[in-house]
């Protein structure tokens, strides 16, 4: 994905949000008993109804508590089954956007730390980094045996797209690094095995599984996304806007959640 | 295994299966995927919310609750300890008549009844003059006669023009309103003024402290403010303001129209599909041009499954051919933020060869009560929460559209029943919230069952005569079983410190022949037509005031056409109205039907004499008792003179109570010794408070009975079986 410029991200989350809060209205509209939740939803509100209107009555106030919060596990458990349907092609979704959104990438001339987790302590003194043009080592190589860990600090002479490797003893292991602007495909770590891990954080390739290196990342900064004058993580944006949306979008369509 | 239970394993596993999935992905470390769209975020929101709320008021209740129970103890220092009971439970049948009720109980019919008059009391309780509902419970709320109270009839007269108007509140729109060209924004919202005096018996046991819950009893619209919570009942308009306005859509062309109660709106076909409209309220923003807001649905045939699908607003819903819906949400609207909402049952009478759906009066939707329908204005909100939306209009069981054969007799039975269901669900969580105090509800079930069916009860009902006597369902021995059987599940929740009290407020009787007191003024030279006329229209058209010197409106009262009260009054005042009220209690006491030769006035009523107090102005001069068999004619009823004096009524109404109200006293069940031998309806209140240890105010008409509080009696109390 090349640059698309400064404005884009709250751009881009605004859609997905507006569109994702349509979507999953819908789904969970036809995927809901939705008679049920509405009649949840209404008990939920005749107890706290209730606290009010009896309030002298200890007994009835405290039988109200109780009942609330059973409806609440009711509802939940209601809203829980539209949720398994959204869930993992939501998820899905998050952590692809998140690859996009979550993490700005290097400017030039900006120093960072590219670091690698390696099996056997022994095989740190073994560790090397061959760089290509457009980066730089601004300072020897950092090794934390108690880590098993070996950091570089280097400096991203210009933009540009590299593949920097790691080299222990005779094996070589590619990370990628973006220097740029906009909006780019990140990927701050490259693991070995870990699906789950590799699945929610990586957008690389996996190491290969019976060598050495464990994991190589990159320490990109967060993104922070300006809008209605505050600066924000693009998650949460993407949560009240969403919330939004489907507030609206439930509120024309009559549909109960 | 059972089916069930496998089921209901199964849908554990599934559960499960489900649960370790979204705790996998919820324990995965990302922050990403903690959200899962807008729908986990509203249940995470809206169940976090309503525990973040309860939390801050338990939080708010427990700390203030001590302080609350402080000011209680000092303003009512200790409210039971002169009381005689802990709580009051009284269910009020309307229009339990007491010799059905003995004659079922001796048929075996009514074991809790049995029970209770075995164990306690059973009496016939005096009703008021006259022997109509708003009448009665308005005297059993506030322990007091009509002239206290101002309640005489449904309808009351209006002076200045003989039209009638509702007895028991006025609904105006607001005062102000903005002009803006053709349309009129009103300032400000309706308003509603109670026409009932008196001070209802529960507001005294608020004022002492003592918690009240109280139930769809008459005559409480507009809910007034007091101690505890109010569902109003009968009076409570509906979305029109009227007391029930059916709307009857037909593809089958009729330029008929109903007497009362109901409107006929065609239905159009449109392509394969159908359309009509409800009729609503008038348009607010119309500035009185009568306009009315209207809702259209559209109706889908499927002759295949004797079946249509209709859409209306947002919603959309199956029926078969004679079944209801539910209730169904109404908006009706004006403009921007100027809505009415309302809710109606449809009814699919017919799909071939015409198209035929009743829907019911549109009651005021209880969950958005555009009028203020309970004390206070959440509780109907409350119960519209915890049991769905109910009927709120005050006479919710729709006699007109079984009387004008819209619907038939199942169709009418099912709407009472489900109407009856959802008030014993109101009751019984009344009951469980009101532990200590008092609970009181009516049921109007039993009242209009009995007006509908006596037919089927009276062995000679000419609107009856050509239905078999073998094929007669026994709809009224029914719905007295029913009734003990919810009095049996009421004493189950009872103990040993809670006095039950069944009441009704008038017993019943046949209604097999009318009479049209008009008709018999004009005959006897009491009113008079403009020249030419034999007959009037409806509410005295055509009645010459000038020589009029009497007049009958409603269902009981007759009026003198008095001068200086009256708009065109002639009589004078005193000694000429004195003597014309005797004159006419002579002539009408013991009037014969010359037909069945059988007597149908069998009592004359001088207000005078059974009234007293400061709205006895209002009330009419004499109260008519008709004898058995007998009651106003229905044309009567509408101030219109018709030539017949006497005849059938062949119409479904076919029992009634507003006669001789020494032939319909009501009934008096309690669970304790009640050693009065002639109560009253009036002595009620004064009996509650004196039980509650409450001093009795000084202008109650009713005396306290003499209960004998037992408080051992909780085995005894177990209903029958």
């Amino acid at each position: 994905m090349g640059s698309l410029g400064i404005n884009i991200p709250s751009g881009i989350v605004v859609g997905i949000s507006l569109v994702i809060g349509l979507a999953m209205v819908l789904v969970f509209g036809y995927t809901s008993d939705q008679k049920a939740i509405h009649i949840a939803k209404d008990r939920l509100k005749a107890h706290l109804l209730a606290l009010r209107l009896f309030q002298d009555q200890i007994r009835v106030v405290l039988r109200s508590y109780l009942r609330i919060v059973l409806a609440t596990g009711h509802y939940l458990r209601l809203a829980f089954k539209p949720l398994l349907f959204v869930i993992v092609p939501i998820t899905f979704l998050i952590v692809q956007v998140d690859r996009y959104l979550g993490s700005v990438p290097l400017s030039a001339g900006q120093t960072f730390l590219i670091q690698a987790r390696i099996d056997d302590p022994e095989l740190l003194n073994q560790a090397s980094l061959q760089l290509p043009t457009g980066l730089a080592s601004t300072a020897p190589a950092v090794h934390e045996p108690a880590e098993n860990r070996i950091a570089w600090r280097l400096i991203a002479e210009r933009a540009g797209e590299y593949a920097v490797n790691v080299q222990v003893a005779d094996q070589l292991f590619a990370k990628s690094v973006v220097v740029g602007s906009g909006v780019q495909r990140l990927s701050p770590v490259r693991l070995r095995g870990k699906f789950w891990e590799r699945f929610f954080v990586s957008a690389e390739p996996a190491l290969p599984a019976n060598k050495s290196v464990e994991a190589i990342d990159v320490q990109y900064p967060a993104r922070e996304i300006a809008f209605a004058g505050v600066e924000w993580n693009w998650i949460w944006l993407f949560f009240v806007l969403s919330m939004a949306a489907g507030f609206l979008f439930k509120s024309i369509l009559g549909i109960e959640i | 295994m059972t089916f069930g239970r496998k089921v209901l394993l199964a849908d554990r596993r599934r559960f499960a299966a489900c649960l370790a999935l979204l705790a996998l992905i919820l324990l995965c470390p990302t922050r990403s995927h903690a959200y899962a769209g807008p729908g986990a975020g509203f249940a995470v929101l809206s169940s976090f919310w309503a525990l973040f709320v309860a939390f801050l008021y338990s939080v708010y209740a427990f700390l203030v609750w001590p302080f609350r129970q402080l000011f209680r103890l000092l303003r009512h220092r200790n409210v039971y300890a002169k009381a005689e009971i802990k709580r009051a439970v009284i269910l009020g049948f309307d229009g339990m008549d007491p010799e059905l009720t003995e004659r079922f109980i001796a048929e075996g019919r009514l074991p809790n009844l049995a029970k209770l008059r075995g164990q306690g009391t059973f009496r016939k309780l005096a009703t008021t003059y006259p022997a109509i509902s708003p009448v009665a419970w308005s005297t059993f709320m506030t322990g007091v006669n009509p002239g206290k109270h101002n309640i005489y009839d449904f309808l009351a007269r209006d002076l200045s023009n003989y039209l009638p108007y509702l007895s028991s509140a006025e609904i105006k729109g607001p005062n102000r309103s903005w002009k803006i060209g053709k349309y009129s924004i009103p300032l400000g919202g309706p308003k509603i003024k109670g026409m009932r005096r008196g001070i209802p018996f529960w507001h005294w046991l608020g004022e002492a402290g003592i918690f009240c819950s109280v139930l769809r009893v008459p005559v409480t619209f507009p809910p007034e403010k007091f101690s505890g919570v109010l569902l109003s009942g009968m009076c409570v308009p509906d979305l029109k303001g009227s007391q029930g306005t059916f709307c009857f859509c037909t593809t089958r062309p009729s330029n008929d129209k109903f007497r009362e109660g109901g409107v006929r709106v065609p239905i159009e076909r449109i392509g394969s599909s159908f359309a009509s409209h409800i009729p609503g309220p008038e348009n607010p923003l119309g500035g009185g041009s009568g306009d009315e807001l209207r809702v259209r649905f559209e109706i889908r045939l499927d002759p295949a499954k004797n079946e249509a699908r209709f859409a209306v607003d947002s919603a959309s819903f199956t029926l078969k051919v004679g079944e209801y819906s539910e209730w169904i949400p109404l908006k009706f609207k004006a403009g921007v933020g100027f809505n009415a909402h309302g809710i109606a049952r449809f009814y699919l009478k017919e799909i071939y060869p015409e198209v035929e759906v009743y829907v019911t009066p549109v009651n005021i939707d209880p969950g958005r009560p555009d009028l203020p329908i309970s004390h206070p204005v959440t509780y109907s909100i409350y119960l519209e929460k915890m049991f769905g939306p109910y009927a709120t209009l005050g006479l919710a069981e729709d006699t007109w559209a079984l009387n004008e054969k819209v619907l038939d007799d199942e169709a009418f039975l099912a709407q009472c029943y489900a109407n009856h269901e959802d008030r014993e669900r109101m009751l019984f969580d009344a009951l469980e919230k009101t532990q200590q105090g008092l609970c009181a509800c009516v049921f109007d079930t039993t009242d209009r069952v009995q007006h509908m069916f006596w037919r089927y009860l009276d062995e000679d009902h000419p609107a009856a005569r050509e239905v078999p006597r073998a094929e007669r369902p026994t709809v009224i021995q029914d719905l007295y079983a029913r009734m003990d059987e919810l009095i049996g599940r009421v004493m189950k929740q009872i103990d040993d410190q809670t006095l039950l009290m069944i009441v009704s407020d008038h017993g019943f009787k046949s209604f097999a022949r009318c009479v049209n007191l008009n008709a018999w003024l004009h005959h006897a030279g009491y009113l008079v037509l403009k020249p030419g006329k034999t007959e009037s229209g409806d509410w005295f058209d055509d009645v010459d005031w000038s020589r009029t010197r009497a007049y009958t409106m409603g269902l009981n009262g007759l009026y003198l056409n008095l001068k200086g009260r009256e708009h065109e009054g002639v009589v004078e005042p005193g000694v000429e109205a004195e003597s014309l009220k005797n004159e006419l209690r002579r002539k009408l006491d013991g009037l014969v039907d010359p037909a069945s030769r059988r007597v149908g006035i069998t009592g004359v009523f001088d207000c005078d004499a059974v009234y007293a107090g400061p709205y006895v102005d209002n009330a009419p001069d004499l109260i008519v008792g008709y004898g058995e068999g007998y009651r106003a004619s229905w044309d009567s009823v509408m101030g219109k003179v018709t030539s017949q004096i006497f005849e059938d009524n062949l119409k479904a109404w076919s029992g009634d109570h507003c006669v001789d109200p020494r032939l319909v006293p009501g009934v008096l069940f309690c669970n304790q010794k009640i050693s009065d031998e002639k109560p009253a309806i009036v002595d009620v209140a004064p009996t509650v408070l004196k039980l509650f240890g409450l001093a009795l105010p000084g202008y109650l008409d009713g005396k306290a009975w003499t209960v004998g509080i037992s408080t051992s009696r909780s085995v005894e109390l177990s209903p029958a079986s």
